[in-house]
């Protein structure tokens, strides 16, 4: 069997723009990878307003390209600096500053190169495969699936962490709040506006996603400020050899495969592919008690999971319209911006734009093979670049993006409440995915509630002769309540066992 | 360095979160009382206030479990935000109205010079080049390629 839509493909290969687009994505995208404190999510942000000025296909192929590139640039700082450049890479850092001390941080960063490239193709090939046929099942779809669908989706965030679960939930909540502002479809009548007209349409999107991901950084870095970081020499790059890669072959594969099926579910990102990765690769280990120390399988394990789990988010967020990530949120976002409408439709509809951003993500990671092996010692001294000359630039970058979509300062003091916003729900433990997530899904949710609620006259019991809808709301249910019921029960078997001991 | 604060009156982050949340639904509810009244007919029965009021029903409720999580949980302290956290706010602030002041440009010059003073940056080898790029670049990229047309402020409107 060939690769589905192999003749799209000519799209992205024979274009020059888009050839270039990538290029500059991966190499734009491994760069603020490698800066602590940029994560992909905000690069994707930042950059989104300026990919509206191209064509759909170069625009989310140069999306996409900066998200797989992104997440494995957090890897070259995690090795070499032990502060990794995004979420995603903190696992990588566990193993791979370890080893960089030992001198053999070249071998570190050539196996996180490998790993990272070998899970994000075999994802890539996944969401291929993976994605036209889950379109297929959503044709059937009906609002109260769609529903029902984006419950799912938003209850995933309670399983992000565990200790944020209820405020992750509550984020959601918040992003859905915040996408009722404006006028209302159905019935013409604005809400939340307060009088401003710019608001009528909305809160857009991208003002508020650049605030809660770069303004809010921006704070933080402030209060971090004048912290210090060794940087591990570099004097020579050794690689890791065929016996290492071979050595940790089965971890790649067993990572890439986890990571892949993690991004798939909704909300999860590459985040919580890389800390199961990691787990899992120190579980099937002969030797676990290395772990800490320098292992190279905890290297190669986060590293193959959290680049699996970019083309894995990829699949919801195309076949569905329901982000797989922060960062497939924000694509997502883009593809609404350009008008296009994700879900399965879309491989009717935009057959070559879909397949485009396919093969967009695997040229993306067969290119940073060759940046990861060739530049990383380049890319290790992008670290040494002081904040207070880095944030300056990204800054005017906010302002220039948040003004530059609809060419208004109303979205720049969007965007400068929600970064200040941003920064309080940090402090109080609220991560700005969850809200993110909300905000995209927020149109998805309402005009779906509101359409389900006008074929059953009213009647929530209506929802329940629709079975696909109801496998999705127990799964829902699960997701939100399974891990404390199950707490539940380990303490109270617990007492019991302590009283029968007693 | 940042010290470390208890949080308002010794409760617990979590409580103080959660009546923010509680007191937010409250205002968006009392909000969603001055939405206009529509038809059935023309709503078909989904009112305008249908959505919002159940997202803030689920905030308050993820509020109320806050508290009462904050009330159960032990004490514990937040660390205090620097001054220049709220100095660098006040600087982000400032930007949209030096920018209808004084125009995209010499804002972009300002800020680019400003924060890294701010910041403790004091090699004006590295400040001034950039304090001159970045306008330069913003120009050129965005005025002259993309085409976006940045406020020029009140003073050039006096003077132009």
């Amino acid at each position: 069997m060939g690769l589905p839509g192999l003749e799209f493909a000519a799209a992205v290969f024979t274009d020059p723009t888009v050839i270039g687009l990538i290029v500059v994505g991966t190499l734009v995208g491994v760069i603020v990878g490698a800066l602590p404190g940029l994560s992909s999510s905000m690069a994707v942000a930042l950059l989104l307003p300026f990919s509206l000025y191209l064509d759909p296909i170069p625009s989310i192929a140069f999306l996409a390209a900066l998200y797989c590139a992104g997440t494995f640039g957090g890897s070259i700082t995690a090795i070499l600096i032990n502060a990794p450049g995004a979420p995603p890479a903190a696992a990588t850092a566990f193993d791979g500053y370890p080893m960089a001390q030992k001198g053999e941080a070249g071998r570190a960063l050539g196996t996180a190169t490998v790993a990272s490239v070998t899970g994000g193709m075999i994802s890539v090939l996944v969401l291929l495969f993976a994605a036209p046929l889950l379109a297929r099942v959503a044709y059937s779809f009906g609002p109260p699936e769609y529903f029902a669908l984006a419950v799912l989706g938003l209850s995933m965030l309670a399983t992000i962490s565990g200790e944020a679960r209820l405020k992750n939930l509550i984020g959601g909540c918040l992003g859905l709040l915040i996408a009722t502002v404006g006028i209302d479809l159905t019935t013409g009548v604005d809400r939340f506006t307060f009088g401003v007209p710019e608001l009528l349409d909305g809160i857009h999107f991208i003002p508020v996603l650049i605030g809660l991901f770069a303004v809010t950084e921006l704070l933080t870095q402030a209060q971090h400020l004048g912290r210090k970081r060794s940087v591990v020499t570099l004097a020579a790059l050794k690689l890791p050899s065929l016996a290492d890669i071979r050595s940790v072959m089965g971890t790649i594969l067993r990572s890439s495969g986890i990571g892949t099926f993690i991004g798939i579910l909704p909300a999860e990102g590459s985040t919580v592919a890389a800390m199961i990765g990691y787990n899992e690769a120190k579980r099937w280990s002969p030797r676990p008690e290395t772990f800490g120390s320098g292992a190279i399988a905890g290297v190669a394990g986060p590293e193959a999971a959290n680049n699996a789990a970019t083309g894995g988010a990829m699949v919801p967020t195309l076949a569905l319209g329901i982000p797989g990530s922060a960062t497939a949120a924000v694509i997502l976002g883009g593809l609404q911006v350009q008008g296009l409408r994700p879900g399965p439709f879309l491989f009717e509809e935009q057959p070559a734009l879909l397949y485009g951003i396919f093969f967009a993500m695997l040229f993306a990671n067969a290119l940073f093979l060759v940046i990861g092996l060739i530049g990383a010692k380049v890319f290790s001294r992008l670290s040494l670049v002081p904040p207070a000359l880095l944030w300056p630039s990204v800054l005017v970058l906010c302002f220039v993006g948040a003004y530059g979509l609809e060419q208004s300062m109303v979205d720049v003091w969007v965007m400068i409440a929600a970064g200040v916003l941003g920064l309080g729900l940090k402090r109080y433990g609220f991560a700005a995915a969850p809200i993110v997530m909300g905000l995209v899904l927020g149109g998805l949710v309402e005009t779906s509630l509101a359409q389900s609620m006008i074929i059953f006259d009213q009647q929530w019991a209506g929802f329940l002769g629709r079975p696909i809808a109801l496998v999705f709301f127990v799964l829902a249910l699960g997701g939100i309540a399974g891990a404390p019921a199950l707490g539940i029960l380990r303490r109270m078997l617990s007492g019991a066992d302590s009283k029968n001991v007693s | 360095m940042a010290g470390d604060s208890g949080s308002a009156r010794g409760l617990h982050p979590d409580t103080i979160a959660g009546v923010a949340l509680l007191l937010l639904s409250a205002a968006g509810f009392w909000l969603t009382t001055g939405f206009p009244e529509v038809p059935p007919m023309l709503s078909q029965n989904v009112p305008p206030t249908f959505f919002p009021r159940l997202v803030l029903g689920l905030i308050a409720a993820g509020g109320i479990g806050l508290v009462a999580g904050g009330l159960r949980a032990p004490r514990k302290t937040m660390s205090r935000l620097r001054p220049l956290v709220y100095v660098t706010a006040g600087l982000v602030v400032l930007v949209p109205l030096s920018i209808m002041l004084l125009g995209t440009l010499a804002t972009v010059f300002l800020l680019s010079l400003g924060l890294p003073l701010l910041w403790n940056e004091r090699r004006l080898k590295f400040i001034v080049p950039l304090a001159i790029g970045m306008p330069a670049a913003v120009y050129l990229v965005f005025t002259v390629a993309l085409e976006v047309r940045f406020p020029t402020g009140l003073v050039a409107a006096l003077f132009g």
